[in-house]
């Protein structure tokens, strides 16, 4: 008898936990986070690792005068305002001529049933319009997708709840690759930027997952360029010698559209530079 | 004393017969058994992907176990292949693990 309650009343803990919805989620998500780093004030973790280290941050902040990006985010402006061969330009696919919409992917889209990254929007409208697919991950469209950032400035991140029409499925699909355990290291990404943030791993502070997509695409010195934040989750993944997926795959965009739901709220600042 | 001189003999001879063959155990690895294991290799590291566990340092023996037996290096490729099958099966038992595990990563 005992024994049935107590089952009955795990189960019912365990379908709990599994079941919480986004909202409960996010809550509990960006508690945690203000809980722990109680004298950080939210806006900050969109900082990533330079809210948490001093020192680094003075490092990095000694850059910000001329950043590195510079001269890439230039690039990636002309590029966006460059016309097809047909004539028309990125402005014509996105609402508002693209200019301030970052905050607001990645988006679940009802008639197609699939969730757009703002690459992807990218590489779409190229389709559109003739043009061939980029390269994801780096070059050109990264330099473009930091030229939309960087009109997004300020912008509050505000992605559309998940529900039954909203993509749910792959909310949760999202959630569970950023908790599971992988590769020979036997990591999850939560092992490290939840439950160590702050912490050091070798001779780097952990960043909070909290914030991660706020600042992307990230000027990285170790890759001499842009990255978007897929490269940046797969470059994670190989560090826990677990298999990256590639740029845009079904997975990597669901726990793009996760982690950035957990830091609705939270204001765009990308592009950003790091070590 | 003659006896146990004569035994302690036939024990070392035993022990270098016994080596002796544990070599040649190692160096008559058939194509056969080197073929079977790297199969049995490329099935494990297939199921493993299959399940979203793929580690990355499978690949690589799994690749190389191949171009050893096509090279007819039997040894390397069936110690190759054991190395990936080994690693496959982990990896097949994390992904078994964390079809539950990952809700006690979750933020309490
Ligand atoms: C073994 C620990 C470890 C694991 C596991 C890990 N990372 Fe990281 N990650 C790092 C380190 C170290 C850095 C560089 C310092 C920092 O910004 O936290 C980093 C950086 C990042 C950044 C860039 C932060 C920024 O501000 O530019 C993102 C995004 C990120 N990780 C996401 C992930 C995701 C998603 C996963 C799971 C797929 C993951 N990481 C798994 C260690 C880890």
């Amino acid at each position: 008898m005992q024994r049935s309650i107590l089952i009955t009343a795990m189960a019912l803990l365990f379908s709990c936990i599994v079941n919480a919805t986004p909202e409960q989620d996010k809550k509990l998500f960006q508690k945690f986070y203000t809980d722990r780093f109680s004298d950080i004030p939210i806006s900050e973790f969109s900082n990533g690792v330079y809210a948490l280290d001093q020192d680094a941050r003075d490092q990095w902040e000694a850059t910000l005068d001329f950043p590195p990006y510079e001269y890439a985010l230039e690039e990636g402006e002309e590029l966006f305002d460059t016309p097809f061969r047909n004539g028309k330009n990125y402005a014509s696919c996105f609402e508002n001529g693209g200019i301030n919409i970052r905050q607001n992917y990645p988006t679940f889209n009802r008639q197609r049933n699939t969730l757009i990254t703002l690459e992807l929007a990218i590489n779409e409208c190229r389709a559109e319009n003739g043009e061939n697919f980029l390269a994801y991950g780096k070059g050109e469209i990264a330099k473009i997708s930091a030229y939309m950032a960087s009109t997004s400035e300020g912008s509050i991140i505000n992605i559309v709840t998940p529900t039954k029409g909203n993509g749910l499925a792959d909310y949760k699909k999202g959630k569970q690759y950023f908790y599971t355990k992988r590769g020979q290291l036997n990591f999850s990404c939560a092992n490290c930027h939840l439950q160590n943030a702050g912490r050091k791993v070798r001779s780097e502070t952990l960043s909070t997952a909290l914030g991660h997509p706020t600042h992307f695409p990230v000027y990285r010195m170790k890759w001499g360029g842009f990255g978007t934040l897929q490269r940046r989750i797969a470059s994670c993944d190989a560090q826990v010698r677990a298999q990256p997926l590639l740029g845009q795959s079904e997975t990597y965009k669901a726990l793009e559209y996760f982690l950035t739901y957990m830091s609705n709220g939270l204001p765009i600042n990308g592009p950003a530079s790091r070590k | 004393m003659k006896v146990l001189f004569n035994n302690s003999r036939a024990v070392l001879i035993c022990i270098l017969l016994i080596l002796a063959s544990f070599s040649s155990i190692a160096k008559s690895v058939t194509q056969a058994q080197a073929k079977a294991a790297t199969e049995e290799a490329h099935n494990l590291w297939q199921q493993s992907i299959a399940a979203g566990h793929e580690w990355s340092t499978i690949k690589p023996l799994v690749v190389q176990s191949k171009k050893n037996l096509t090279a007819k290096l039997y040894f390397s490729a069936l110690s190759l292949a054991e190395q990936a099958i080994s690693q496959s099966k982990q990896a097949l038992i994390q992904a078994e693990h964390e079809k539950i595990n990952w809700l006690n990563n979750l933020p309490k």
